[in-house]
């Protein structure tokens, strides 16, 4: 079958991760970091997946592993976005830059 | 010859959603472009073989965290004003520099390595049956301890996303008992 290859993948989920990362970096608003991280953790994901069905079909951890990395960012955007609504009920924004209160 | 074309396809659509979820300024649209990132990747693992977990995407990825980030952006962001800070021009082009290097290295050194050929070719590698004794195997091989203590994190996060969203309130009873 003349499919995609693991590198098609592979390079495909770098760009993503990147794409991700310069979000992570230039975003002020938390909520979109925290969009930019999901990115990231979808690209490190699909590398899993794409070694399991390349190198690894016999091998089951690079099917589960995907299901884990899903499971803990679930609860991290749980737990982040309380944090988020506790920080804006504090001080009315969520801009990065300017929430410098524990500045010395 | 098809796969390949359908691979292409998803991958211009996913990253053109991704790029509109790092740039576009109305956090609203920015949250609607992430939804159609993880419908694209739940595409790729279609094409990858692994039917379970792009449902598994479809139903915790779209289903619950985008819906979770929708409604904090609108409990929280106000929409309708738009207006969303930016990082100043030099920050950006730098950050992006910075990036696209990252990019030319990571695609370098993967493009560059030669990976072996499979192990040994297995029918139906990533299916549900697989993944499900995987999971619950206590034996070498299994997941079974992970699996549980996945199970303690979610707990641990559902409890304290409550609490830590709650605190205020708290806070605020306890000043208005004082008084």
């Amino acid at each position: 079958m003349n499919g995609p290859t693991l590198e098609h993948y592979l390079v495909f989920s770098a760009l993503l991760f990147c794409i991700g990362l310069y979000g992570m970096l230039t975003r002020r608003n938390l909520i979109a970091m925290l969009m930019s991280v999901e990115l990231v953790l979808n690209a490190a994901a699909l590398n899993f997946v794409a070694f399991h069905h390349f190198l690894f079909p016999g091998d089951s951890g690079g099917a589960v592993f995907p299901i884990f990395i899903i499971a803990v960012a679930a609860a991290e955007a749980a737990v982040a976005l309380a944090i988020f609504i506790a920080l804006f009920r504090h001080q009315q924004h969520l801009d990065v830059q300017q929430s410098d209160s524990l500045k010395g | 010859m098809p796969f390949k074309f359908f691979f292409y396809l998803i991958a211009l659509f996913v990253l053109y959603s991704a790029y509109f979820v790092v740039t576009a300024r109305n956090l609203f649209r920015s949250a609607m472009g992430l939804l159609a990132v993880l419908i694209g990747i739940a595409g790729m693992y279609l094409l990858l073989n692994a039917q379970f977990l792009s449902a598994v995407q479809v139903v915790v990825y779209i289903g619950g965290i985008v819906v979770l980030m929708v409604f904090a952006i609108l409990l929280i962001a106000d929409v309708t004003q738009k207006v969303f800070e930016q990082s100043p021009r030099w920050r950006q082009g730098l950050i992006g520099a910075a990036s696209l290097l990252w990019f030319s290295l990571l695609a370098g050194s993967m493009l560059s390595y030669r990976f072996g050929a499979a192990a040994a070719a297995v029918d139906k590698s990533g299916s549900i049956r697989e993944i499900g004794r995987a999971l619950l195997s206590p034996a070498a091989g299994g997941y079974a301890l992970p699996f549980e203590v996945i199970s303690l994190l979610l707990i641990a996060a559902l409890v304290g996303a409550v609490t830590v969203a709650r605190a205020d309130a708290y806070n605020d009873e306890r000043k208005e008992g004082k008084a």
